[in-house]
């Protein structure tokens, strides 16, 4: 599914991830990385094979797009250091040329020096060219908004009171929230208004909601 | 008569000689319980409450100690813990201790009553770990946390005799196999005395008694006795009837436009207690008794689980005094002490089981020979025709049985983790121990492997590389070494899953009671709610109360407190349907036909007319098409346990003819399977769709097709420890542990199938209340029944109901991805 915004081109990924053509960038939001760790550290026993697969499928997308620069805006770690991000830190090596912006969130409480050593650029906000990427949904401005934060999902309702939840993509004229990366997040319903684009996620395929 | 006494022990003289200084005379069935007791053995008293059950096993354990002691029972003190009274509600320990405190002090007997609930003060506990009482009156949940202490193994040296009260109430429950592994530890302690100890359930009637005494008792016991009570109490049942059937409701409602009836009988009586089904609906039936008879003030009040404790001793305290003239309350006074003023009861809706009906007619009229009055108030028509099964089954004595739970992974993980944190535990002797519970009699060694697996490696695929840390061994004794695990695990003892409760406040301070969270996030500022009787403003929530102040405004929203929604038990299933046919058979000569189904008539005669209305041998399809879809509604009569799964498992083979969606609903009457396409049946199709062929497998494929895993994963997950809820009053410092069951459920779907509580959450979603063997049952009497398919023109009387219902499931068979987009094209198209 490709979006023109302000003459540049977007691509959503059914992978929860938004491939911006000209920059050869890569957003994305919320990948939580050692959260299952840091679960079964306090004995909850979060089964690890999510995170790998976490990795495995943002390996596959960098792969396949050819992206120079990754974008995350924000809760790209989940808390202090553990042992997932030791695993993240061998992953990251495999891609020496590519960088990695963080816009941090309020989970990303790794120490300055830390981010350093995994050869990540934080940022509180980040503009870029028209846009701005930040955690948080920003106030409307200027420049068109990539947020996370939420873990937006959409409820769509058919006949015979059948229902269903998907995680989506939830753009205003101003804004884009994207959905949360990881698998090991839960969903936050959107109510999309008049205006506003849902792209909802479903197995291979990205497809867009009539917001009504 | 004049025969020489048999000669009587020391003890048993002391307590008769107590009994004739009060009058009181002894039933032959504590007789019979006091000479079972002092011959040493166990088993099960069966008596109603309000004939003195406690005394039943209370006073031979006194009896007994006196013979053993018979110098110096007076003057000997600090004995140690001798018996452990188990009971499942803290509301009840109270009087109890009351009681037994009474006899020791009337008699001399320098012993000490003691209580142990989550009420217990750190005060009274740091006394009780000093010096235990003789007697221990305590929780399921207590007593698991005092097996999480270092030094248990000491506290439990001197005891004697267990005691569970209101074992009917336990039992059927998670609670019941949490008290099933604490009795296998308490007897493993004392496995090297020569003396065992002496276990005895006290329990109401129930249909399974036999069954009931073994789960007590567990495998390892020798045969137990049952003791019964043969007092038969004389029930009244009477229905009060609308003033015109035809223009009373078809489905749920509440009620309260009968309130005309109900204040006369209110008025010639002396104390009422007015029982709902819901907390919702009991704020609901307060305040319109007191707006059409606003004398009552004062006189009134409102009990249930979501008032506050304070609130609820008062009720409780004017109900022994008899200054209240009516309480409208809910299940939170189906249990305990009688309350002897009281002398009727109404039942507001079907109480939906013979034996709560029973227990509740039970409240009133309480001397022996009195008899108990009950009066039942149908919401809505068709429960006119459940008063009517309710009589029947009364006459016939039909009553339900409770079924033990078994394999509960989640309990029996949390149990070890208990153990873990106490004094470690050894596997092989653990397991030993495990297996002669009712409960986990067939446990497998796989089973327990992987057990042992989850709680010490949390069931890594990483080896070396994981920080998993939870239970750690160390020359083979299982431990949890860290504190703060080990603190967080005894905040989460316990098997009673809610919603998580909010407590409410006045802004100037003073506790009313507790709203889910739900509830309270629904409402804004302002809004006027309804709660322990008054109505109150929503202000605002700080440090996790929620804050209001009174209101004057009259409009209130009755609070929806979930979970007050009761299956009808499958025994009064089958007298309904016998009580439904009975209706073909109004006017004519022979025939048993209670007053209800007579004064129902024209809503039969309707049924008739748009429909049919089934016989005893015959089973009615309704097939309706109306602007939602395509409707089908069968009637089983089999409650709504057995409907949900009979719904599914229906909507999965109907769903193998074509690829389909069915959103489905039921009552305990029937069910109904919605779809957007026409649904293919035919005579000859409903046949095959009821064969036994298959059976669980197809169960097991419909379940997985539907919620009803994920909704049971939520409690599992809770006591499982996998969902931590939060330090109370910190709420917001755990946030970063905590995720929903509904996400981890998904997670452990995909990634770790094999896990044991996941396989759990399939089993209890079908197997949990009902047997296989009476699905197959009620599956092969409908395959032979006749099978009368109809297409009424519009809704009937029978289905109404059904389809207001709006608790619903899915299930479908098309492909997500199809599924998706043809909700979407209906989107496009609405």
């Amino acid at each position: 599914m490709l979006l023109e915004l302000r003459n540049n081109h977007f691509e959503i990924l059914p992978e929860r991830a938004i491939y911006w053509q000209e920059q050869r960038a890569l957003i994305l939001a919320d990948l939580h990385i050692g959260k299952g760790m840091h679960f079964r550290k306090e004995g909850i026993a979060i089964p690890n094979k999510v995170f790998d697969e976490d990795l495995q499928t943002l390996a596959k997308i960098i792969e396949q797009t050819g992206t120079k620069m990754l974008i995350a805006v924000g809760d790209m770690f989940h808390s202090h250091h553990n042992v997932e991000i030791t695993l993240f830190d061998l992953w990251r090596v495999q891609y020496p040329d590519m960088e990695i912006h963080l816009i941090k969130g309020n989970h990303d409480i790794l120490s300055v020096n830390r981010f350093k050593e995994l050869n990540i650029i934080t940022h509180d906000i980040l503009e870029l060219d028209d846009f701005v990427f930040s955690h948080e949904r920003c106030e409307p401005g200027d420049k068109f908004c990539f947020s996370g934060h939420l873990h937006p999902g959409i409820r769509i309702n058919g006949i015979a009171r059948q229902t269903i939840k998907l995680p989506c993509f939830h753009f205003t004229p101003q804004c884009c929230t994207l959905p949360a990366f990881s698998k090991f997040t839960g969903l936050y319903l959107v109510k999309p208004a008049v205006q506003d684009r849902v792209f909802a996620l479903l197995e291979e395929k990205v497809f867009e909601v009539e917001a009504h | 008569m004049q025969m020489k006494p048999p000669k009587i022990t020391p003890g048993e003289q002391v307590i008769a000689d107590w009994m004739q200084a009060l009058e009181w005379k002894s039933f032959e069935f504590q007789r019979d319980a006091w000479r079972n007791y002092l011959q040493g053995n166990s088993g099960l008293l069966n008596a109603p409450t309000g004939f003195g059950k406690t005394f039943a096993l209370y006073l031979p354990v006194l009896m007994e100690w006196i013979n053993q002691h018979p110098k110096d029972w007076q003057t000997k003190k600090q004995n140690g813990l001798q018996l452990l009274w188990i009971t499942p509600l803290r509301a009840l320990a109270k009087d109890l201790q009351r009681a037994m405190q009474e006899v020791c002090d009337a008699i001399s007997l320098p012993w000490e009553i003691g209580m142990r609930s989550g009420d217990t003060s750190t005060s009274e506990r740091a006394k009780q770990k000093k010096r235990l009482p003789e007697v221990l009156i305590i929780t399921p949940e207590s007593l698991h946390l005092l097996l999480a202490q270092k030094d248990y193994p000491k506290v439990f040296s001197t005891l004697q005799t267990i005691v569970a009260d209101e074992w009917h109430e336990l039992l059927g429950t998670k609670r019941g196999v949490q008290v099933e592994l604490a009795l296998s530890r308490l007897k493993g302690l004392r496995a090297a005395q020569p003396s065992g100890l002496r276990l005895w359930a006290i329990s109401a009637t129930i249909g399974n008694m036999k069954e009931a005494m073994e789960v007590m008792l567990g495998s390892d016991a020798p045969k137990g006795i049952i003791v019964k009570a043969n007092l038969h109490k004389k029930i009244e049942i009477e229905s009060i009837l609308p003033d015109s059937i035809e223009k009373f409701p078809w489905a749920g409602h509440l009620g309260t436009r009968m309130v005309d009836k109900v204040i006369p009988i209110i008025e010639q009586s002396k104390t009422t207690l007015l029982f709902t089904n819901t907390r919702g609906q009991s704020e609901l039936w307060f305040h319109t008794l007191l707006n059409a008879h606003p004398e009552l003030a004062g006189i009134i009040a409102l009990h249930h689980g979501s008032i506050s404790g304070e609130v609820r001793e008062w009720v409780e305290n004017a109900l022994h005094e008899g200054t209240l003239k009516v309480v409208v309350c809910t299940s939170s006074l189906d249990l305990g002490v009688d309350f002897r003023p009281v002398d009727t009861v109404i039942q507001v809706g079907s109480p939906k089981g013979v034996a709560r009906f029973l227990q509740r007619a039970g409240r009133s009229g309480h001397s022996p020979d009195a008899v108990s009055k009950i009066y039942m108030l149908p919401t809505h028509s068709l429960e006119l025709a459940e008063a009517a099964a309710l009589k029947t089954a009364v006459r016939e004595n039909i009553i339900e049985q409770r079924q033990p739970i078994v394999n509960a992974y989640d309990v029996l993980l949390q149990y070890l983790c208990t153990l873990a944190v106490g004094e470690g535990f050894r596997q092989k002797e653990t397991l030993d121990e495990i297996r002669t519970t009712y409960a986990f009699k067939e446990l497998t060694d796989d089973e327990w492997q992987w057990i042992l697996n989850f709680i010490t490696t949390g069931g890594s695929s990483l080896g070396s590389y994981d920080e998993y840390r939870k239970v750690e061994i160390t020359d083979g004794l299982y431990q949890i070494n860290n504190r703060k695990l080990a603190m967080r695990h005894r905040m989460s003892i316990g098997t009673i899953v809610g919603e998580s409760m909010i407590r409410v406040k006045f802004m100037k301070g003073g506790y009313i009671g507790s709203m889910e969270e739900s509830f309270i996030s629904k409402l804004k500022p302002g809004d006027v709610f309804s709660l322990a009787g008054r109505n109150v403003e929503y202000v605002m929530i700080k440090d996790m109360d929620v804050l209001v102040r009174k209101s004057k405004n009259k409009k209130a929203i009755i609070a929806s407190w979930n979970g007050g929604r009761m299956p009808l038990s499958s025994d009064l299933g089958e007298v309904l349907r016998r009580t439904y046919a009975s209706a073909n058979y109004v006017g004519k000569v022979k025939a048993i036909v209670e007053s209800e189904i007579e004064e129902l008539k024209p809503l039969f005669d309707l049924q008739a007319e748009r429909s049919h209305v089934p016989d005893e041998n015959e089973t009615l399809v309704e097939y309706i098409e109306t602007k939602d879809g395509h409707h089908l509604f069968i009637y089983p009569f089999e409650g709504r346990l057995v409907h949900e799964v009979m719904a599914s498992l229906l909507a999965y083979r109907l769903s193998l003819i074509k690829p389909l969606t069915f959103s489905i609903a039921m009552n305990d009457y029937g069910f109904e399977l919605l779809c957007d396409q026409p649904i293919p049946v035919d005579n000859k199709i409903l046949q095959q769709l009821f064969s036994t062929n298959d059976l669980i497998a197809d169960i097991q494929k419909s379940v997985n097709a539907t919620e009803m895993a994920r909704r049971k994963f939520r409690g599992i997950a809770v006591i499982a420890g996998l969902v931590f809820r939060g330090y109370p009053g910190a709420g917001v410092k755990s946030k970063h542990l905590q995720s929903s069951s509904s996400l981890l459920f998904t997670v452990f779907n995909e990634y770790d199938e094999k896990n044991l509580l996941l396989k759990q959450a399939y089993n209890e979603a079908f197997n949990d209340q009902i047997e296989e063997v009476r699905l197959r049952k009620a599956m092969t009497r409908i395959q032979q029944s006749d099978i009368i398919l109809k297409y009424p023109k519009k809704l009937t009387p029978f289905s109404f109901p059904i389809k207001v219902d709006s608790m619903r499931e899915n299930l479908s068979s098309e492909k997500l991805a199809d599924r998706v987009l043809k909700m979407k094209a209906q989107l496009e198209k609405s």
